[in-house]
């Protein structure tokens, strides 16, 4: 091996928190790497989740609680930095009988012993805050700190961020090896091999993997399958709070949640599954998803639905591990199950504690970025007009449903982390996010993507793993 | 002196809507496109003559402009090099169709590259020859024979899978019936699983498109659903022929002002 160390560290993996983990380390003295498999960030379970950032999810006591409420007074700060879509709207725990009402007053004890606000609310309480919710609906728990966000958009940022303070963003590197000499590490990748002094792993679903390359522990991870429904803006615009079922003690129920990008989310489900790569959803689950949701929201119709997918979060014995390795003291282990997106931020520092108390040395430097310039989006944008004076491009909409212009996506597809692929750009834009699915703009962002590219419009990216044409 | 009438959409029915309300009121026509006819082509004659209708009627056309926002009294509408808001008296959107998406057809299963709206496959058939070895396209809409075609015509085998159960004349290999459908691919689509009779079977293939029944486009905010406020809603499903489109255009329009117009 040799000699000298390229770098200090190398991250493992480009979910949300092997992200936020490269965006800290970006600020500090230390040179970083982040190596993901996948041609885009966020391919994993920090695209396929349901976009709030928590205030709550129990139980006390825990290292992931005290990161979840480390980290979420400060979301709005960080989002306005890294110009990531959130809005704090609060979540509204629906119970809708006596048994239910019942377990809401204990998730109340909890939310309390959390540390975390929250309130009980008549029926009536509950309907003058979202008259959309069930007559069925008996009380309510307010959790006003709940907030959504845009899990892709905060990843893309954190690592765009990272990029522009110099740590080197690693795509399509797929690890294959990692040995140890002395207090040196070699990751041997897809495509090079890297010399680092620490290797942190946040490769999610994939985590036991690297482990077991390190020679690390034993990490019993397996894929729990989510599937999700998306209902249109038609009905987006008229919920104004995340509704949640009560938590039953297998998982935290259904919700029916706004996106930052007015559409609304059903899901997930919880399911164990074998592979990690099944990512497939089936007529059955996508009913029982939506059956659910009316339950707690009468008005999700059929009518609305413009997509389902499904995602896996890694599943383990830990729900949450954020530890040096037992056998690898040079090993950071970043994982969490659900909650990712939610500890993230002080999920990065905690990171960065733990690996200057295993010898790192990273110390804060003077000049480096925290924040990205921010793009205006025309869908959202409080002063329209103003904005073809910056760019005449904002004029010229690409995706009619969402309404993002030609300026966005060539935004999307410049800068450090550019779009490579037509999802990429749907990722970065939210163009395509509606209710046609792309009839009227794929062929436009996938020409435009293959200017870009150097590709063609068959051979052109359509996802971050295969290409328009075979 | 209110503002104008706005049309959104300057396909055959947006025109025939606009040429018809014109008779009692100032009529502004927007279209996303540069120029006007919509699916219909710019150039077939009886968009000319609609167009030629429309101008004489006094309609304002203002191609090339996106909508976007409405608000009761206003539009937001963006073109090149400039957004500005329009104001409207009404808004009447003739926004036209798009092919069902895989939610429309509850189509479930993996979300694989190379499933894409007959919209968007026409596009890239027309600039690339040959795209797919065999490609499948689900539903018989008015997109799919065009799709079949040019497919065809580079040289793809074309497989047929419809829910209803006439075989279409413009495929291969035709399955009917399909009462349930599912998209298999892990990084690239390699089949579509069909349920036909209870039984499930794999089409192999390495496209898929979807072209089945016409939906209407909903993509202005403020106007997604029919009961927003100030807009009437002009998009005929079922009708085929630019005469039929354009003449459902001016029904609605004189079908409004009959209700509406005579205080005008």
């Amino acid at each position: 091996m040799a000699g000298q160390p390229q770098f200090d560290v190398v991250i493992v993996g480009g979910g949300v928190l092997g992200a936020a983990v490269a965006a800290r380390l970006g600020r500090t003295s230390v040179r970083a790497a982040l190596v993901e498999a996948a041609t885009d960030l966020a391919e994993g379970a920090s695209k396929g989740n349901a976009g709030v950032a928590v205030s709550y999810y129990g139980p006390p006591g825990t290292q992931q609680t005290q990161l979840i409420n480390a980290s979420n007074p400060g979301w709005e700060t960080l989002t306005g930095r890294l110009d990531v879509p959130f809005r704090r709207l609060g979540g509204l725990m629906v119970a809708l009988d006596a048994d239910e009402e019942h377990r809401l007053a204990e998730t109340l004890a909890e939310v309390d012993a959390c540390g975390v606000r929250g309130q009980l609310l008549t029926a009536r309480q509950v309907r003058d805050m979202e008259p959309l919710v069930s007559d069925n609906a008996v009380a309510g728990l307010l959790l006003p700190d709940e907030g959504i966000i845009d899990p892709m958009r905060l990843t893309i940022a954190f690592a765009r961020l990272a990029a522009a303070n110099g740590v080197s963003i690693r795509l399509g590197e797929r690890v294959l090896a990692i040995e140890h000499d002395g207090d040196l590490s070699s990751v041997t990748t897809s495509r090079a091999r890297l010399c680092t002094r620490f290797v942190v792993n946040a490769a999610g679903v994939q985590a036991d993997h690297v482990s077991a390359l390190a020679g690390g522990e034993t990490l019993p991870t397996w894929p729990r399958k989510g599937q999700y429904v998306v209902l249109d803006r038609a009905f987006g615009e008229k919920l104004t709070k995340i509704v949640f079922s009560t938590h039953t003690p297998r998982t935290k129920g259904s919700n029916v949640v706004p996106t930052t990008h007015g559409s609304v989310l059903l899901g997930p489900t919880a399911l164990d599954v074998q592979d990690r790569d099944d990512r497939a959803t089936d007529p059955e689950t996508v009913a029982w998803i939506l059956e659910k949701a009316r339950r707690l929201v009468p008005a999700v119709a059929d009518a609305y639905v413009i997509k389902t997918f499904a995602a896996n979060r890694p599943a383990g014995d830990e729900t949450h591990r954020l530890r040096i390795d037992a056998e690898q003291p040079r090993m950071l282990h970043v994982t969490d199950r659900s909650a990712g997106v939610s500890i993230s931020a002080a999920a990065a520092e905690l990171a960065v504690e733990l690996l200057n108390a295993a010898g790192l040395d990273a110390c804060d430097r003077d000049g480096a970025l925290d924040a990205l310039p921010r793009v205006p989006r025309l869908r959202t944008s409080p002063d329209p007009v103003a904005l073809t004076d910056a760019d005449p491009l904002y004029g010229q909409v690409i995706c009619a449903c969402e309404h993002v212009t030609a300026a966005e996506v060539n935004a999307a597809l410049a800068g450090p982390v550019a779009a490579t692929s037509v999802d990429g750009v749907r990722k970065r834009t939210g163009a395509s996010y509606g209710r046609c699915q792309g009839s009227l703009c794929l062929a436009g962002i996938s020409f435009l993507t293959a200017m870009s590219t150097g590709t063609g419009p068959v051979s052109v990216r359509q996802t971050a793993r295969g290409t328009v044409g075979p | 002196m209110t503002a104008p009438f706005l049309v959104v959409g300057a396909g055959p029915t947006g025109l025939g809507c606009a040429a018809e309300l014109a008779t009692i009121h100032p009529v502004e026509l927007i279209d996303r496109i540069p120029v006007p006819g919509g699916e219909a082509g710019w150039s077939a004659p009886e968009v000319t003559a609609l167009v030629r209708d429309a101008r004489r009627a006094g309609v304002r056309f203002r191609l090339g402009n996106s909508a976007v926002r409405w608000e009761p009294g206003r539009l937001l509408i963006a073109g090149p090099g400039r957004i500005g808001w329009l104001p409207g008296e009404r808004l009447f959107y003739a926004g036209g169709l798009r092919p069902a998406t895989a939610a429309d057809l509850f189509i479930t299963g993996d979300r694989p590259a190379g499933v894409l709206p007959a919209t968007v496959a026409q596009h890239l058939l027309i600039a690339q020859n040959r795209l797919w070895d065999r490609l499948a396209i689900i539903g018989d809409g008015p997109w799919a024979s065009v799709v079949a075609g040019h497919a065809r015509a580079g040289g793809s085998t074309v497989i047929a899978i419809t829910q209803g159960c006439d075989p279409p004349a413009w495929a291969d290999e035709v399955t009917t019936e399909a009462a349930r459908i599912a998209i298999v691919g892990r990084a690239r689509v390699s089949a579509v699983r069909v349920c036909v009779r209870q039984q499930w079977a794999d089409i192999a293939c390495d496209g898929v498109v979807l072209a089945a029944s016409p939906q209407p486009n909903r993509n202005v905010t403020g106007a997604l659903c029919e009961e927003s406020p100030g807009v009437t809603f002009v998009q005929p499903v079922g009708a085929t022929s630019v005469a039929e489109r354009s003449e459902i255009g001016r029904n609605a329009a004189r079908g409004w002002i009959a209700v509406n117009g005579g205080a005008r």
